[in-house]
């Protein structure tokens, strides 16, 4: 794909997501490439939110990409790109858990993020100036993702998408293929579920 | 009031979950690192079966209408349940010892020894024991009684 970056058409003026994706199919492939980087790290943070561990959503997010490139030809363009390559993520996401499920059984907090790469960011300029912090940090992370992992992969994802990424409810109730009423009532309960498993810091 | 305030407090707590990156460094390098995953890819063969699976629970991916998904799941699922409710050996019944009764037409068989099919008219009974019981041969292959087809009658 980089060996077409040459002929990357007019990036700076900003293309549409949809005009990338009628390049890439037209056989330009720099402009999947474009919208690899654009969307990356936003489907970086769905799976891993509702993975909890850097390695799988490495793996996951490969897969995403490449099946999304593969099944290009038979977008329509009925949603946007964008509702397209979030329910792609989602729904290989869902079946990663169920079959994770199957193999280990329910994940303990000690199986996450063992993989060496970087929990947080912020953290690292943290530590060099407050260690104490830095570790409530971290013992904040380990609950936090202990609690994620409690509820359901539904109520975790409407919690991603909303709390964490801060999209709209419509847009989740179309990646999520349900309806707003649907999306507001997983939420409601999400956060009942959350404000009791994260009591003791929201009282802090 | 205080709920409101305990989940204006949850989301803030949420939102930390942002900073749950790999980092930039990662990012910067991940079109090459899938470039490379592509290759692979390419020269592993999906299993046939993938194909399949896919197009059930991703009938939108392939390009399917829902609805198609649906009317073809349904079809299955008639020719299914016709195939196994078919009428061979569907309707007879085992008796206590070991013979078997035709809800239509009669039919006994008994345990044998003997591993050939055989036809064995002295066994034939009738369930009813009325007159205008239609009596019909039997089949035995000696390892209990074979389901009863008219077609191999005589």
């Amino acid at each position: 794909m980089s060996a077409t970056t040459a002929q990357l058409p007019d990036l700076e003026n900003g293309p549409t997501d949809e005009e990338l994706v009628v390049s890439t199919v037209g056989g330009n492939l720099a402009s999947y490439d474009e919208l690899i980087r654009r969307f990356q790290s936003r489907l970086y943070g769905v799976i891993y939110h509702l993975t909890s561990n850097h390695e799988d959503t490495n793996d996951m997010l490969m897969e995403v990409f490449d099946k999304a490139y593969r099944s290009l030809p038979t977008f329509r363009g009925q949603s946007s790109f964008y509702t397209w390559i979030y329910r792609i993520a989602i729904n290989r996401t869902f079946n990663f858990l169920e079959k994770r499920k199957r193999r280990q059984g329910a994940m303990s907090l000690n199986e996450l993020d063992e993989d060496g790469l970087p929990k947080f960011d912020m953290p690292d300029t943290i530590a060099r100036n407050n260690p104490v912090k830095s570790t409530m940090l971290n013992e904040l992370q380990n609950k936090l993702n202990e609690s994620m992992l409690c509820l359901s992969k539904e109520h975790r994802t409407v919690v991603t998408l909303y709390d964490i990424q801060g999209l709209a409810h419509a847009e989740i109730a179309k990646i999520m293929g349900c309806t707003e009423g649907t999306v507001r009532s997983r939420l409601h309960y999400a956060h009942k579920q959350l404000q009791k498993s994260l009591g003791i810091y929201l009282r802090r | 009031m205080k709920q409101n305030d305990d989940i204006t407090q949850l989301q803030k707590l949420l939102q930390l979950k942002r900073h749950e990156t790999p980092g930039q460094e990662y990012f910067s390098r991940f079109v090459d690192a899938f470039h490379q995953y592509q290759r692979r890819e390419i020269l592993r063969e999906e299993p046939w079966y993938a194909k399949v699976v896919e197009v059930l629970f991703e009938p939108w991916l392939a390009g399917i209408p829902r609805l198609a998904t649906v009317g073809a799941s349904a079809a299955l699922l008639v020719a299914g349940i016709a195939f196994f409710l078919g009428p061979v050996g569907s309707n007879s019944s085992q008796l206590a010892d070991g013979k078997v009764a035709h809800e239509r037409g009669i039919m006994v068989a008994s345990n044998q020894s003997d591993d050939s099919v055989q036809i064995q008219p002295e066994l034939i009974e009738t369930a009813a024991g009325g007159e205008g019981t239609q009596l019909r041969p039997l089949y035995v292959n000696g390892h209990g009684a074979v389901a009863y087809d008219s077609r191999l009658a005589f």
